[in-house]
């Protein structure tokens, strides 16, 4: 048998030094904003000037192209009434409290149909298939089932995130080396402990896409739904301010609606999911993409 | 098959930490079924290190889940008198998730300790594995062979952490070095021996290196394939290293050899 004398010990000291994957330097914060943020910035201003050009060789009547400006003007009018901020709170209110119900619903039964086979074969495709209905189409039932109220906007809501929640759990479920259970098994873990330690960390990136998709989802969903349901009693949410523009003929309204819209989508992705992606990723190695 | 089906249990028989009688496992049913291991005795005592040899198919791996529990017997007893059993694979198996420490401590998080109790086992066996200062750190950021060592320390703490004090504990390896560079190898082998001694573990240890069980093991047991039966053993403190390696893997080629005309 070997005798560990001192030499082996250092030996063993080396190799840590010399094996362990060295670290990366992380850029500084300065040139991670100019990196992240310069592109897209710039790619803003082209589509500006190319929209300014167009409207300016005046193709197309005012009416359908409005200037960038007379779009500018629309929200700064919006914003100044005070009314963009009434419109957006009413959307993004609904928005986050469908999507959090979605999250609630959603996350015990991607689970099920992860873990439990008879459950899968029952509703698995059923759920990949509604994540290909256009959520539009629970609109019209909605409206016949609850009337022009809040309540066919959460459905609606619901209907378009849970699946995209779920389906995002069960392929984080499914992608889990199968070593890792076991070795929760050999470590004696039981059935919950090996679901609240080992599976749902395991699965978090897969269950984090499925989030994102879903928030995408409820965002989507809810704007048809505030478009095509229109009534007093539903208050002006950013669909309805769509509506109204388009009620109108006033392109600018619509423009600046359509952009308040595309806004709440980026601000959200760039605020919440990517920090929360980006920390998924970074704590298991997987920097690869970011 | 009518041989009792138990799950380990601590019996009064104090002189062996692990007891195998007349272990038999077949995998699938009827004709079709597959023969893994068939009258399997093996007793390891307290603290022993026993290797254990055999070509592939042998049913190693089998042996080693049917002592862990992850799987169950078709007839035969198994009879433990340690603490739970801890197993290391091929791979470290580290929850990515999880710093070096963390991982350590999840054994003993899921058998309920408290986390003052449990950070400072977890560094002691981290220091015992030497790996002191590595704790904060995720497995992506270590080598191969300090992941093992982490692995090794998260072992040691799932059979030791939680048990009584002066229970003695049982560590499964499934040819835990198999992946690794010979030089880091080399090195690991002599940690392991050090950590043996100084935990008084039994460690039954899977291998299909002759070199490697002769090398770590007070007792060599040779498994001959399809089904796995107990062959021969030898017992290698005190030994001439080369001349029971020789025919250690004398015996080894006989057993394979026996499988061309089948």
């Amino acid at each position: 048998m070997p005798q560990l004398d001192t030499d082996l010990s250092a030996v063993g000291a080396g190799l840590d030094a010399l094996d362990a994957p060295s670290q990366e330097q992380r850029p500084s914060l300065w040139k991670r904003f100019v990196r992240t943020t310069v592109p897209p910035l710039i790619a803003f201003a082209l589509l500006l000037g190319a929209w300014q050009a167009l409207w300016a060789l005046a193709f197309w009547p005012e009416y359908q192209l409005p200037s960038p400006g007379s779009v500018w003007a629309a929200v700064a009018e919006a914003v100044e009434t005070g009314r963009a901020f009434e419109v957006l709170w009413t959307s993004v209110s609904r928005a986050v409290l469908g999507f959090l119900t979605a999250v609630v619903i959603a996350t015990p039964l991607g689970l099920l149909i992860a873990k439990v086979r008879v459950v899968r074969a029952a509703i698995g495709s059923l759920l990949t298939g509604l994540q290909s209905l256009p959520s539009v189409a629970w609109v019209p039932a909605g409206i016949l089932w609850f009337g022009a109220t809040p309540s066919t906007i959460y459905f609606v809501v619901l209907m378009g995130s849970v699946p995209s929640i779920a389906n995002g759990l069960v392929s984080g479920v499914d992608q889990i080396p199968p070593l890792l259970p076991r070795v929760g098994q050999a470590l004696g873990a039981g059935r919950m402990a090996a679901a609240r330690h080992i599976l749902l960390p395991a699965a978090l990136p897969g269950y984090l896409a499925g989030l994102k998709q879903g928030w995408a989802f409820s965002w989507r969903s809810l704007m048809a739904a505030e478009i095509i349901a229109t009534s007093p009693q539903l208050g002006e949410g950013l669909g309805q301010y769509l509506h109204n523009g388009s009620a109108l003929n006033d392109i600018s309204m619509v423009i600046a609606a359509i952009f308040l819209i595309l806004l709440v989508g980026v601000g959200i992705e760039l605020l919440v999911f990517r920090p929360l992606e980006r920390a998924v990723l970074r704590a298991r190695g997987l920097t690869g993409a970011l | 098959m009518t041989a009792t089906l138990e799950t380990p249990t601590a019996l009064s028989d104090v002189d062996a930490a692990v007891t195998l009688s007349g272990v038999r496992k077949v995998f699938g049913h009827g004709p079709a079924g597959v023969v893994a291991l068939d009258g399997v005795d093996l007793t390891v005592a307290p603290g022993e290190f026993v290797c254990l040899l055999g070509a592939s198919g042998c049913g190693k791996s089998t042996l080693l889940n049917l002592v862990a529990g992850l799987d169950a017997p078709t007839s035969g007893r198994i009879e433990l008198t340690t603490s739970r059993p801890a197993v290391m694979f091929q791979e470290a198996a580290l929850m990515p998730w999880l710093t070096a420490a963390r991982n350590v401590e999840l054994p003993l998080r899921l058998a309920g300790v408290k986390r003052g109790a449990r950070r400072e086992k977890a560094s002691e066996l981290l220091s015992l594995v030497r790996l002191v200062g590595a704790g904060h750190k995720r497995p992506h950021e270590l080598s191969g062979g300090m992941r093992q060592r982490v692995a090794l320390a998260r072992a040691l703490a799932s059979t030791l952490g939680a048990a009584e004090e002066g229970t003695p504990g049982l560590l499964l390896m499934d040819e835990p070095f198999a992946a690794l560079d010979a030089i880091t190898r080399d090195v690991l082998q002599a940690e392991l021996v050090r950590v043996w001694r100084e935990t008084s573990t039994a460690i039954v240890f899977v291998t299909h290196d002759v070199r490697e069980a002769v090398r770590l093991g007070q007792r060599v047991v040779l498994l001959s394939s399809r089904p796995g039966r107990v062959v021969r053993e030898w017992s290698t403190v005190d030994c001439d290293e080369p001349v029971v390696i020789d025919e250690i893997t004398t015996h080894l080629r006989e057993v394979i050899s026996g499988h061309a005309a089948a």
